[in-house]
C-alpha cells in the first residue's frame, strides 16, 4: 500500500450490506435465525431493523450517522435500508469517502449486528462469526486500504477459537476484537487473565496480530454508575460514555500485574475509542506500586512502563491534553482514529480536527502518530 | 533533592489532604451500649490461629488485616494480622505527630480505615439505628482522641447515608463538635438499596454542606461496582498492588457522575473533594467530558463540565508528576496528600515525592497545591 495522504484511521467501523449473512449462511441449516434486515413497527411507525436468531435489534438499521447528510455533529440514524448511504457499506464508495477525507487506510472494527455469543449457541455463533470474517476478508481482497479485524467465537472450545483466528488471519485479517473482561460481561465466561485464554494469546502472538479492546468492550452497562432516571437521553449518554474512556486505566494494569503481558511479550494490545490520556496514569501508577512494593520479588522483573511501551497502543481523536502529554504516554504507541461512520467521526473534515489537535507538535512526531505507528503495527508497509 | 528548587523548602507548611486514622479495638466497644447492641458492635475477634479480624453486626470486614498500615511495615504488602503488630505510629496520636514531623507534614486531614477508606463500612448495614450508633461513636472518638489532642489533625465526619434527614442531623452534630469535612460514599446505591445519588432526595445533604462551609469528601474505592474484578488466582501481594492502582482509576466514575448529576449546578458553593484520585487522568477526563457534552448537545446545564469542576472540585496528588500547563486541571483544583499510613503512601519519602512531583510547577502554584487550597477549604490558619 502506498501512503498518499499520511493519515491512517486505526479505528473505523465496517457497515455490512443487508445480505452479508443471508448469502453466506446456509438457509437449510439456519433458516430464519440468520442475521437479516426485516420490517417491524416502532412507535407506530414501520421501520427496518436487523433480526438475529429471531430477536429484533432495537437500534438503527445501520450505525452510520457520520455518513448521513447534514451539519456536524450529525446524529441522525437511518430507519430504513434505503436511507443508508452507500459510502458506508459499499467498498468502492467507501474508498471514495476515504479519499474525500484524505485518509490512506482504515482499520475495521465491527458494527451492529455483532455480539453473536449472546445467543448461547456455539455452532450458530461460529457460523455468524465466520460469515462476518469472510465478508471483511472480501473487502480487504478488493483493497488493501481496508485493514480488517476478526471477531472471535467465544462460546465454543479453544480449538475452534484458535482455528478461526488462524483462518481469518490467513484471509487478510490483521488482529482480533476481544471483550475487555469476559467474566464481567457474561456470567460463566473466564476472567481476562485466566490461563483459559492463553492459547488465544499465544496464537495471536505467533501470528503477529494485536488484540483489540474497543471502547468499554462489554463492560459499559456491567461496571458503571447505575443509570439515573432523572437524565434526559442526551445527558445519560454523556454521563455513561465519559467514564468508560478511562477503562484502560484499569484494564492495562490488570494485564501487567496478571503477568499476561510478560508471558506473551511480543503480543500487542490496542485500546480503541478510549482516548490516550489515561495511559500516563497507567505508566506512573504501576511503576510507583512496583517500586514501593518491590514487586520484582514476586517475579515482575521488568518495569511496568517498559511493558506498556513494548505492548500497548492507544488512539486519539479529540484530545489536545493527551497530545501534550504524548511523551508520558509513548510517542511510538499513539495512533489516530476517525471512528467513521460512527457519531464521533470527524469525516469529512478529519484533517481540520487532526491539525488542530496536533498543532505545535514536531513534524516527525506528528508522522508517527498519524500513520507510521499504525503502518508498523498492522504491517501495511 | 533537585537542585535549584528551594521553593518547597521555603514553603513552611504542608497540609496532607488525605490520611487515614487507624481505629483501635476499643473505639466502638468503649462508646456503644453493650446491653443494647451486644455482639453487633464493631470489634476485633481472635481466630484459632492467633490472627485477629474486625467484625460488624456478625459480618467479617473485608480488610486484608486488622489495620492498614503498609507504609510503616518492612513489607508493605503484608498488613498486620494481630493488633500487637500494628505500629504505634499509626494509631497513637502523639506518635502520629512524630510520623508527621518525620515527613515534614504540618496538618493531616483524616479519613477512616476500619469505617471504610471512603466511609462506606456502616453504609452496608441495613439497620439504620445501628448504622447511626456506629457512625456517632467514630465521630465522637475522632474528636475526643485526635482533634482534641492537636490542631494538626483535621477531623472529618462520616454519616448515616440515608435518609438525608438522618445524614444532616449527624453532619450538624459533628460539625458542631469540630469536624471540618463530610465523608460520603460516591455511589451509595451500589452499597445499599437507597436512591441514586443524583436524586434530589439528597439535596438536603448538599445544602447543609454548602451552608456550613464544609467540603463533601468522596474518597476513591467506595464501590466495587466500578472496578474490574481481580482474578482469584493472583498472589495477595500482587493483588494488593493492582487494587492500589484500580482504586484511584475507579474514581473516574465518581467524578464523571458528579459532573453530569447537576448537583454542582444546584449547589454552586458546594466544594467536592475526590480523595485518592491522583491527578494523572484529570485533564483527560475533563476534556473528554466537555467534548462529549458538546457532541451530545447536553441540555440543562449552565456551564461546561470542566467549568463546574474548576469552580467546585478537587483531585488529590501524592506521587504524580503534576502538569498544570496543559489546561483543564489547574493548580486551584489540586490538593497534595501523603495517603499515610496506607501501603501506597509516599511516607517516609514525602519530601522526595514533593520535589519530584512538583518540579515543573511554578512556585505560586506549588503553594496552592501543597497547602493554600487545603487551608482555605478547611479554614486552617
Amino acid at each position: 500500500m502506498k501512503i498518499q495522504y499520511g493519515l491512517i484511521s486505526a479505528d473505523s467501523h465496517i457497515a455490512l450490506d443487508r445480505d452479508a449473512f443471508t448469502k453466506r449462511l446456509s438457509k437449510a441449516v439456519w433458516g430464519d435465525r440468520i442475521p437479516q434486515v426485516v420490517e417491524t413497527i416502532e412507535k407506530d411507525k414501520p421501520v427496518e431493523r436487523w433480526i438475529v436468531n429471531g430477536r429484533i435489534r432495537r437500534r438503527a438499521v445501520c450505525n452510520c450517522p457520520a455518513a448521513m447528510d447534514g451539519p456536524m455533529p450529525r446524529n441522525k440514524y437511518p430507519d430504513r435500508w434505503e436511507e443508508v448511504p452507500r459510502k458506508a457499506f459499499v467498498p468502492q464508495e467507501r474508498l471514495k469517502a476515504l479519499d474525500e477525507d484524505r485518509i490512506d487506510a482504515e482499520v475495521l472494527f465491527p458494527n451492529d449486528p455483532g455480539g453473536f455469543y449472546d445467543y448461547e449457541d456455539p455452532a450458530f455463533e461460529l457460523a455468524c462469526v465466520q460469515a462476518y470474517n469472510d465478508a471483511l476478508s472480501e473487502w480487504h481482497d478488493g483493497s488493501d486500504r481496508f485493514i480488517p479485524l476478526a471477531m472471535v467465537p467465544l462460546l465454543g472450545d479453544t480449538e475452534a477459537r484458535v482455528a478461526e483466528v488462524k483462518r481469518a488471519v490467513s484471509k487478510g485479517h490483521r488482529g482480533i476484537v476481544m471483550l475487555a473482561e469476559p467474566s464481567s460481561t457474561v456470567p460463566g465466561f473466564k476472567h481476562i487473565s485466566d490461563p483459559y485464554w492463553y492459547p488465544l494469546w499465544a496464537t495471536c502472538e505467533e501470528l503477529g496480530v494485536p488484540v483489540h479492546i474497543h471502547a468499554s468492550a462489554g463492560l459499559g452497562d456491567k461496571l458503571n454508575v447505575p443509570r439515573w432516571e432523572g437524565y434526559t437521553p442526551r445527558q445519560f449518554h454523556s454521563a455513561f460514555t465519559v467514564p468508560c474512556g478511562a477503562w484502560p486505566a484499569q484494564l492495562v494494569p490488570n494485564l501487567i500485574f496478571s503477568g499476561v503481558l510478560g508471558r506473551f511479550p511480543r503480543l500487542k494490545w490496542v485500546f480503541a475509542e478510549t482516548g490516550i490520556g489515561s495511559i500516563n496514569y497507567v505508566r506512573e501508577a504501576c511503576d510507583y506500586e512496583w517500586e514501593r512494593r518491590r514487586l520484582w520479588t514476586e517475579g515482575f522483573l521488568q518495569r511496568p512502563s517498559e511493558i506498556v511501551t513494548r505492548q500497548i497502543f492507544v488512539n486519539f481523536w479529540f484530545e489536545r491534553s493527551g497530545i501534550q502529554m504524548r511523551h508520558a504516554i509513548g510517542i511510538d504507541n499513539i495512533m489516530w482514529e476517525s471512528d467513521y461512520p460512527h457519531i464521533s467521526s470527524t469525516y469529512p473534515q478529519s484533517w481540520d480536527f487532526v491539525l488542530r489537535t496536533v498543532e505545535g507538535v514536531p513534524p516527525e512526531e506528528q508522522k508517527k502518530m498519524l500513520w507510521e505507528n499504525a503502518a508498523r503495527l498492522y504491517g501495511v508497509m | 533533592m533537585i537542585e535549584g528548587s528551594p521553593s518547597v523548602e521555603q514553603a513552611c507548611v504542608l497540609i496532607s489532604a488525605d490520611e487515614h486514622v487507624v481505629e483501635h479495638p476499643g473505639v466502638w466497644t468503649e462508646r456503644m451500649s453493650k446491653s443494647r447492641w451486644g455482639n453487633r458492635i464493631p470489634h476485633t475477634e481472635q481466630q484459632s490461629d492467633g490472627t485477629e479480624h474486625w467484625t460488624v453486626d456478625g459480618e467479617i470486614l473485608p480488610l486484608p488485616g486488622v489495620a492498614l498500615t503498609g507504609a510503616l511495615l518492612h513489607d508493605p504488602c503484608r498488613e498486620p494480622q494481630r493488633w500487637v503488630d500494628v505500629p504505634k505510629l499509626s494509631y497513637v496520636p502523639d506518635e502520629r505527630l512524630k510520623a508527621m514531623d518525620a515527613g515534614g507534614v504540618n496538618f493531616a486531614v483524616l479519613y477512616p480505615t476500619v469505617a471504610g477508606l471512603a466511609g462506606e463500612t456502616f453504609a452496608r448495614l441495613d439497620d439504620p439505628e445501628l448504622e447511626l450508633a456506629c457512625v456517632q461513636a467514630y465521630n465522637d472518638w475522632l474528636i475526643e482522641e485526635w482533634a482534641s489532642r492537636s490542631q494538626r489533625f483535621v477531623p472529618q465526619c462520616i454519616v448515616p447515608i440515608y435518609p438525608a434527614e438522618a445524614s444532616v442531623a449527624e453532619i450538624k452534630r459533628a460539625v458542631k463538635k469540630g469536624h471540618k469535612g463530610v465523608i460520603y460514599p460516591a455511589i451509595p446505591m451500589q452499597i445499599r438499596n437507597v436512591p441514586h445519588i443524583n436524586d434530589p432526595q439528597y439535596d438536603l445533604i448538599w445544602a447543609t454542606c454548602q451552608e456550613l462551609g464544609v467540603p463533601l469528601c468522596l474518597h476513591a474505592g467506595s464501590s466495587k461496582g466500578v472496578q474490574i474484578p481481580i482474578h482469584p488466582g493472583m498472589s495477595p501481594r500482587v493483588a494488593a498492588a493492582l487494587q492500589a492502582v484500580l482504586r484511584p482509576a475507579s474514581a473516574v466514575f465518581d467524578v464523571a457522575n458528579i459532573l453530569f448529576s447537576r448537583i454542582l449546578m444546584r449547589f454552586p458553593n458546594l466544594k467536592v473533594i475526590f480523595a485518592e484520585s491522583t491527578v494523572a487522568w484529570g485533564a483527560f477526563l475533563l476534556e473528554y467530558a466537555d467534548h462529549q457534552f458538546q457532541q451530545d448537545r447536553c441540555e440543562g446545564y449552565e456551564l461546561k463540565p470542566s467549568e463546574m469542576f474548576t469552580r467546585q472540585c478537587f483531585l488529590t496528588t501524592w506521587y504524580n508528576r503534576v502538569r498544570t500547563d496543559i489546561g483543564y486541571l489547574g493548580a486551584d483544583n489540586i490538593l497534595w496528600a501523603t495517603n499515610f499510613p496506607l501501603a501506597n503512601s509516599t511516607w517516609p519519602d514525602v519530601r522526595h515525592f514533593v520535589e519530584r512531583g512538583l518540579s515543573g510547577v511554578p512556585e505560586d502554584e506549588r503553594h496552592k497545591i501543597l497547602w493554600q487550597n487545603a487551608a482555605k477549604l478547611y479554614q486552617i490558619s
